[in-house]
């Protein structure tokens, strides 16, 4: 039985790894269109979990008619949790539609081996040296091009200057030679929340792999899995259990909360009642508007270990049952490469970390880096997102993977022992895996 | 407009309701009534907190969960910022007006169809009853979200995607209804049947005439099955609606969770008014189909 | 019990029924068949389609096309003992859920069809969880059942001591319970309500010229006469908690340590998330088989007369 497995997801990758879907499925080979010169007229359906109206995503699609008035975007808005399951129904329907979608970066690797993006390569890899390669490779698998990425992002530490007042405490430095240490940030962080604060510190998303993987990772930890195609599961190391134990005793000593969940931390700090949060940069406008008072410093590191930054984002990729791939391929490269670094960087109202080079320029010009800390704000994301940022994990079975990992981290935040956390899910996502051994 | 003879409807028993009672005594009766409040209002307490949270800023929800004051239901700031940015800003209003239009032609179509079936179920005997009866039951046990995926596919090459009808569908075969109306009927004496058929009466004129004219509850029941099953639909409309234009509020109302924030207020304010909806169909269902024993007092 | 006496009870004058026989067949037919064909394409023909599919193997996706396995994803299930535990606690949270659902919400039915001030208000008031959207439910219990949530508040200032929750695997299966019945008990209570209103009051009349108390006027009067809305709401209760997942996924993702991974939460996961359709159908199987099972004890329990099965 496990020999017919076997042989099944053997044809499987062989079927996806020699050009796109064409061999086992009755998906239109790859490479039969390039990116035109002058503009088809066309209709392209887009899938997004971003809205027209509350992400302003508007502003971008608009900019984009301008510049190509004969390709009609009909945009559609999917809630973030329901994305990854509709992409996979809706390609499978094998209508073409949608022609492009926005796509998970670690997911990437698992879209192409199931068939259910276009192969990029041909149209899209000259523009590989315009991006941050952590964000290039993210749309790399098997060596092609599957998805080009539209944004990127990084961590900082913010801070309550008010709530450290308070405590006594003294300002983290912004500076990226002087992080400070996780052991030091626990026991500020007390002291913090022992002085009034009512929560002493938070991450921006508690218990999920993309901004805890970093953790066993300056400790010199894999970041989970390794071998062959990265499907065996390796989160068992002595960096793993130290990352995760530090991890339990942030809830037990109280120095985090147990329940808040990750949609509720931004409100936390934005209302001042969190006196540190690890967040993304896209707090930064929101602080603005606030009545905090705040300042920012790189993200901690473990005493002893090395900077490691979490980073990724989100990337853009075609169906390959598209009837529209020439126009679904201007749309693809407008967003990501055209207009000095991509028309969503430029256009989108909201400031996004740009995963190209130029980009980025177009991304630290925006006001919300205009303030001393905003400026700090701006060297700490430049240096993390050339510098120390580690890619989530590469594989066909991230999905499982990440499920699994993010459920091992609210056990573990919940009070479970990390050894026996990490023994548990490694069985599990043994079996999980197992249709793709 | 019916040969039914007046008598039978009105004597009908099954169908009137009547108000009991254990003691008389003011004693017992102020003691349920007690209990009665307390444990309405055990039910409605979480339920006010939504409608005082989606009239508040988020971070006045938040803020004001812990440790208890009298904040918690008592907002510091009253702001209707969350219903007219759902409203005016999200396109939560259209998908609203889609959600309300495909769960009317559900519950009418619907109940047309169970009715028909139950009828069939409760009074006539013919061979292999019992396999249809057991075939119904069965079907409303499978999970839908289980074959919505293939199903979903088969009603895009049937054309159906992206159209009201492709949302209307799944709801009209409701073994739950036939199932529901059955038991009812079946507790409808034969005799009405029997005097209805004496006097010439047709079966459809049994079935709408006398059958449906008594079973008010039942069908008020019923209707709230399928209009339920409808209001709440999200995997459905999800895989089968790919133009926003005609996308369902359920599946609006959850883009105010995104992915690194949540919109706690206007995700109150969008729960408010997706609780309103059913809340006023069934009184204009209650108008339609008759009493509902959800409100019915004691005149 | 000439109320409960069906058409098939009792025959009609032999020249009529011949002729009524004919017309019955005819009517049967037509208003049998839209029903039928709904349900048959809507719901038979794609449940034989997850059988068939449960036999196949495909990797993850819907794309690449599938090949015959056998029972190769069956054994596979039960040879993962978290899946075995996962039908443990499923049957479990089910033998408990729906009696107690059940014995409240009649409860609740009784006490609100007795003559006491403002009942129909009580009656909307439970009512009023029941329209409200799953999902809404579901996030304000979430942030209600919170550690340092407003249910906890409240426990303090009671004196007592704040409650894991969610956040334990000792409680988050009860929690879930919770909001379920919360949602449930006031829907099931509108269909036993009309079941009560339905029973003639000569019968009460009648045991309370026996003299007989509360407690057995409602266990042979009320219990039987409302045996056919009771078998209506039973089965369709059990049917809702077996497929019940909208909270865990919501508010657990199955956790802490699997205590609230039920097998439809199990099930969607494995074919929405994981993508592999196959082994989720199978799962969706073994859960509508082991639900057919208990729905069929209940028939048996509480089999109807005149009803030969």
């Amino acid at each position: 039985m496990l020999g017919a497995v076997a042989a099944l997801g053997t044809t499987a990758l062989l079927a996806t790894a020699c050009g796109g879907s064409d061999a086992s499925s009755s998906a239109p080979s790859a490479g039969g269109w390039t990116v035109p010169v002058s503009d088809p007229t066309a209709t392209i359906n887009v899938l997004s979990h971003l809205s027209l109206k509350n992400d302003k995503m508007q502003d971008v699609i608009d900019a984009f008619q301008k510049a190509h008035p004969t390709i009609k975007v009909n945009f559609e808005t999917i809630p973030f949790d329901s994305l990854a399951s509709t992409i996979d129904a809706r390609v499978a329907n094998k209508d073409g539609s949608p022609d492009v979608y926005w796509a998970d970066q670690p997911r990437i690797s698992a879209l192409a081996a199931r068939g259910e993006a276009e192969d990029l390569t041909s149209a899209f890899s000259q523009y590989k040296d315009t991006f941050a390669p952590t964000a290039y490779d993210a749309g790399v698998y098997q060596d092609k091009l599957w998805a080009l990425p539209i944004a990127n992002s990084t961590q900082l530490l913010y801070y309550n200057k008010d709530l450290l007042k308070k405590a006594g405490l003294p300002e983290p430095s912004a500076s990226v030679d002087q992080r400070m240490t996780w052991e030091q940030l626990t026991t500020d962080a007390k002291k913090a929340k022992d002085a009034g604060a009512q929560y002493g510190f938070l991450f921006g998303q508690f218990d999920r792999y993309y901004q805890l993987e970093p953790l066993p990772v300056q400790l010199g930890g894999s970041p989970g899995a390794s071998g062959d195609g990265n499907l065996t599961p390796d989160f068992s190391s002595d960096a793993w259990v130290k990352a995760l134990t530090w991890y339990g005793s942030l809830f037990a000593d109280g120095v985090a909360p147990k329940g808040v969940t990750s949609e509720q931390t931004d409100p936390a700090f934005l209302g001042g009642r969190a006196a540190y949060m690890v967040e993304g940069p896209w707090l930064l406008p929101q602080l603005k508007e606030s009545k905090v008072d705040w300042g920012v410093a790189p993200q901690p590191v473990f005493e002893g270990g090395k900077p490691a930054t979490p980073t990724g984002s989100w990337s853009l990729a075609m169906n390959p049952f598209s009837k529209q791939k020439e126009a679904a391929a201007i749309f693809i490269k407008w967003m990501a490469v055209d207009d000095g670094g991509g028309g969503y960087i430029k256009y989108l109202p909201a400031p996004e970390l740009a995963a190209s080079t130029e980009g980025k320029q177009v991304y630290f010009a925006k006001d919300v880096f205009s303030s001393p800390q905003g400026k700090d704000a701006a060297t700490i994301i430049d240096f993390e997102t050339s510098s120390t940022a580690v890619n989530r994990i590469s594989t066909i079975g991230y999905i499982e993977f990440e499920t699994i990992m993010n459920q091992m981290f609210a056990d573990v935040r919940n009070g479970a022992d990390p050894k026996s956390a990490i023994d548990a899910s490694t069985a599990q996502l043994k079996t999980a895996w197992q249709k793709y051994q | 407009m019916t040969t039914v003879q007046p008598d039978v409807a009105v004597a009908a028993p099954a169908a009137g309701g009547s108000r009991r009672q254990v003691g008389s005594r003011p004693m017992v009766t102020a003691v349920l009534t007690a209990v009665a409040v307390l444990v309405a209002v055990a039910f409605i307490l979480p339920a006010l907190w939504i409608l005082v949270g989606s009239f508040r800023p988020t971070e006045d929800i938040l803020s004001s969960m812990s440790p208890l004051t009298w904040q918690l239901f008592v907002p510091t700031e009253v702001t209707l910022d969350n219903y007219s940015r759902l409203l005016l800003d999200s396109g939560f209003s259209r998908a609203l007006l889609n959600s309300a239009f495909v769960c009317i032609a559900s519950v009418l179509i619907g109940l047309l169809v169970s009715a028909m079936a139950a009828y069939t179920l409760a009074v006539y005997r013919f061979p292999g009853r019992n396999i249809v009866f057991a075939l119904v039951v069965i079907s409303f046990m499978v999970p839908f979200e289980a074959i919505a995926i293939p199903l979903s596919q088969q009603f895009i090459t049937w054309g159906l995607g992206n159209t009201l009808i492709g949302l209307i569908l799944p709801g009209i075969g409701n073994g739950l209804a036939v199932f529901n109306l059955r038991q009812y009927f079946l507790g409808i004496p034969a005799s009405y049947r029997e005097a209805a058929m004496l006097d010439g009466a047709s079966e459809p004129r049994i079935l709408f005439g006398l059958y449906l004219r008594i079973s008010g509850p039942a069908l008020t029941n019923s209707a709230v099955l399928i209009f339920l099953g409808q209001w709440t639909a999200y995997l459905w409309p999800l895989l089968v609606i790919s133009n926003t234009r005609l996308q369902l509020a359920p599946v609006a109302l959850a883009s105010t969770f995104g992915e690194r924030s949540a919109d706690y207020g206007q995700n109150f304010a969008g729960t408010v008014l997706l609780a309103l909806v059913p809340a006023i169909s069934m009184l204009v269902l209650q108008r339609f189909f008759g009493r509902l024993s959800l409100t019915s007092g004691e005149k | 019990m000439s109320v409960a006496r069906t058409t098939a009870d009792r025959p009609a004058p032999l020249r009529r029924r011949r002729a009524g026989r004919r017309q019955e067949l005819f009517w049967g037919a037509v208003f049998l068949a839209p029903v039928l064909v709904s349900l048959v394409v809507l719901r038979i023909v794609p449940a034989v389609g997850a059988i068939t599919s449960s036999l196949y193997k495909a990797f993850p996706g819907g794309i690449i096309p599938a090949t015959y396995a056998g029972l190769a994803n069956y054994r596979s299930l039960f040879a993962d003992p978290g899946f075995n535990a996962t039908i443990v606690r499923t049957i479990v949270f089910n033998l408990i859920i729906n009696p107690a659902q059940i014995l409240v919400a009649l409860l609740v039915a009784v006490l609100l069809v007795q003559r006491i001030p403002l009942v129909g208000l009580w009656r909307t008031l439970m009512f009023v969880p029941v329209t409200i959207p799953i999902v809404g439910s579901c996030i304000a219990w979430g942030a209600a059942l919170n550690p340092e949530g407003p249910v906890n508040a409240i426990i303090s200032a009671l004196g007592g001591d704040p409650q894991p929750f969610f956040t334990s695997p000792g409680q988050a299966l009860a929690s879930i319970m919770v909001i379920a019945s919360w949602i449930g008990i006031g829907y099931w209570m509108l269909f036993l309500v009309s079941g009560l209103q339905a029973i003639p009051e000569e019968l009460y009349d009648a045991a309370k010229i026996d003299r007989a108390g509360p407690v057995r006027t409602f266990l042979s009067i009320t219990i039987p006469m409302l045996r056919r809305p009771l078998l209506f709401v039973l089965v369709a209760d059990t049917v809702a908690n077996f497929v019940l997942f909208v909270p865990v996924q919501l508010l657990t993702g199955g956790g802490p340590q699997s205590s609230t991974t039920l097998l439809m939460f199990e099930a969607y996961r494995t074919s929405f998330a994981y993508g592999s359709r196959n082994l989720g159908a199978a799962q969706v199987v073994l859960l509508t088989a082991i639900m057919l099972f208990f729905v069929l004890l209940q028939f048996r329990l509480l089999r109807e007369e005149g009803e030969s099965s």
